[in-house]
């Protein structure tokens, strides 16, 4: 990356790790208040109790780090106090949500441009289905699928795909409307079929509106991987850990697996947009 | 030459819009056979796009017959009668030069693939440029290979919209020059739109001056200029003579507005 562009970047980052550890003195008040009293105030005993709490209100950045440190690269990564043990459960769930979620989309937007009566008679509940909160519906989910006798993964991918088909109808169906009128002519004077018409004309003038859905979807699937894993009790897994952390009060194992969730979603937006980009220069993209 | 390739008795074409009915096509009378070169001249919305898109069946004609290869549009559009040439090249961007010339064969499920585009993208001067994507071209270039893909199955009949339209006059010239020496090598039925009196005149056998409100035919010129022409010929008298008769022609369209 040219200095450039990282520059504004890491010029935000900056402010924001700044800003993180003067919260950290008003956030942890309530409990280093006495001990810094005690140790005989001033700023450096202030900053040094402030940053440096064992259950602190706000952990300080370098404390995180340091939780990273150790449940991602001091442990063993298949001992269940690994983080990456945990992120490991939730993201095969997430990528399982994310292929089926991503497919209903496809389906239901290919339907939806093809059969005038399904956007009229879709749409509305596709919709709707949305504007529930998944944390209400989560738990329902999970006692019905439950008594299918599905393994576990599927309940949770359930919720992902539940969560992620949504921008991918939403993106495809504009997309596979996007060719103009006169490729459509085109194909009609070749009497082309429907089927032909997607396949050579709709779905390759879609794909850059796939991508920019899929990389929104499976940020949204790890979500409700993340969310799945709350109602059930579910002793593995980054929600799993997220619930645990917050029974027991250990702040630090929350941000830890809070940014170990951001970053998974991160890397694998990351490597969507790589597929993209390999994908759309192969079919002439320029610049 | 023989056989009547366009029969249109009486057809007429209204679309229904916002603001009420607009007759978009009255009357209309014409007879094209095999082998000419035909151009539909006129001013904006005289209908001569509605037209060829009616003879397409790409618009369907709200009264009177229209008979394509002696079968109804529609017929012809199934029989894939002829090869549409759009005013944009309409190129699909994501398939290389060979690619989109290939397109109409992959749909039509015919053979010799490769042949066929070779054959038809030395047709118009594009050897070597088989692996080309379309932003790699000029407008010009991107036209051919739509002209290409339109003879890539080998219709008879080509049907061309205004497809040099958007291009500069240079560049116009030449590719009205090549099309010439394509139809003289391909013996096609060319029906093409344009509002360019010049090229109507170097380009056709017969000359179809249209007229809008309601859109109507009011003169068919048959040119009596030589089948082997040149661009040079546009100074003869004989040329002047024809251009003269088609700017009488729009001239009087017009007399009964402003």
């Amino acid at each position: 990356m040219k200095i450039e562009r990282a520059l504004p970047l890491l010029t935000v980052t900056l402010a924001i790790i700044i800003a993180w550890y003067l919260a950290c003195v008003p956030m942890n008040a309530v409990l280093t208040t006495n001990k810094i009293v005690t140790a005989g105030g001033g700023w450096w005993n202030t900053l040094a109790f402030s940053w440096n709490e064992i259950r602190p209100v706000l952990p300080s950045p370098h404390q995180v780090v340091r939780e990273i440190w150790n449940t991602v690269f001091a442990v063993e990564p298949w001992s269940n106090k690994s983080l990456l043990f945990h992120l490991w459960v939730t993201l095969s769930s997430t990528l399982v949500g994310f292929v089926m979620g991503g497919l209903l989309g496809i389906l239901l937007a290919i339907g939806i441009v093809h059969v005038g009566s399904l956007e009229k008679s879709l749409m509305p509940w596709v919709i709707a289905s949305q504007t529930i909160p998944i944390l209400a519906i989560a738990p329902m989910l999970i006692v019905v699928l439950g008594k299918t006798g599905l393994p576990d993964i599927f309940t949770k991918a359930t919720i992902s795909a539940y969560l992620c088909f949504f921008p991918v109808t939403i993106g495809m169906v504009k997309g596979l409307r996007s060719p103009d009128v006169m490729q459509q002519d085109l194909m009609r004077t070749y009497n082309a079929s429907a089927s032909q018409t997607l396949w050579k004309l709709r779905l390759p003038a879609s794909l850059p509106f796939l991508f920019a859905s899929l990389k929104v979807s499976v940020a949204i699937a790890l979500t409700g991987a993340i969310v799945a894993e709350l109602p059930t009790g579910a002793v593995a897994g980054i929600g799993a850990r997220l619930l645990n952390g917050s029974y027991y009060g250990q702040t630090l194992q929350i941000w830890a697996a809070l940014f170990v969730a951001a970053f998974a979603a991160a890397t694998l937006v990351w490597l969507l947009g790589g597929l993209e980009r390999s994908s759309l220069k192969r079919m002439g993209a320029h610049s | 030459m023989s056989g009547a390739v366009i029969l249109a008795r009486e057809l007429g074409l209204t679309f229904q819009t916002g603001d009420g009915a607009v007759e978009a096509l009255s009357n209309i009378n014409l007879d094209i056979r095999e082998g000419e070169f035909v151009s539909l001249i006129g001013p904006s919305g005289c209908g001569k796009t509605t037209l060829l898109r009616a003879i397409a069946n790409l618009e369907t004609p709200s009264s009177g017959t229209l008979q394509v290869n002696g079968m109804s549009a529609e017929q012809a559009r199934l029989a894939r009668a002829y090869g549409y040439v759009f005013q944009a090249p309409a190129l699909l961007p994501w398939r290389k030069v060979k690619d989109n010339v290939a397109l109409p064969l992959e749909v039509m499920g015919l053979d010799d693939v490769a042949g066929r585009v070779a054959r038809n993208l030395e047709l118009v001067n594009l050897k070597g440029f088989e692996e080309k994507f379309p932003w790699q071209l000029s407008g010009g270039m991107q036209q051919r290979v739509s002209i290409a893909r339109a003879l890539a199955f080998d219709p008879k009949l080509l049907l061309m919209d205004e497809p040099f339209g958007a291009l500069d006059e240079i560049v116009r010239d030449k590719l009205n020059q090549q099309l010439l020496e394509l139809w003289d090598r391909t013996k096609k039925t060319i029906i093409f739109v344009t509002h360019s009196i010049p090229e109507a005149v170097f380009l056709s056998t017969e000359i179809v001056v249209m007229s809008p409100r309601p859109g109507r035919i009011i003169d068919v010129i048959e040119s009596d200029l030589p089948q082997q022409r040149n661009l040079d010929i546009r100074e003869t008298p004989a040329f002047l003579k024809i251009a003269h008769r088609v700017r009488a022609g729009l001239k009087a369209g017009h007399s009964y507005e402003d």
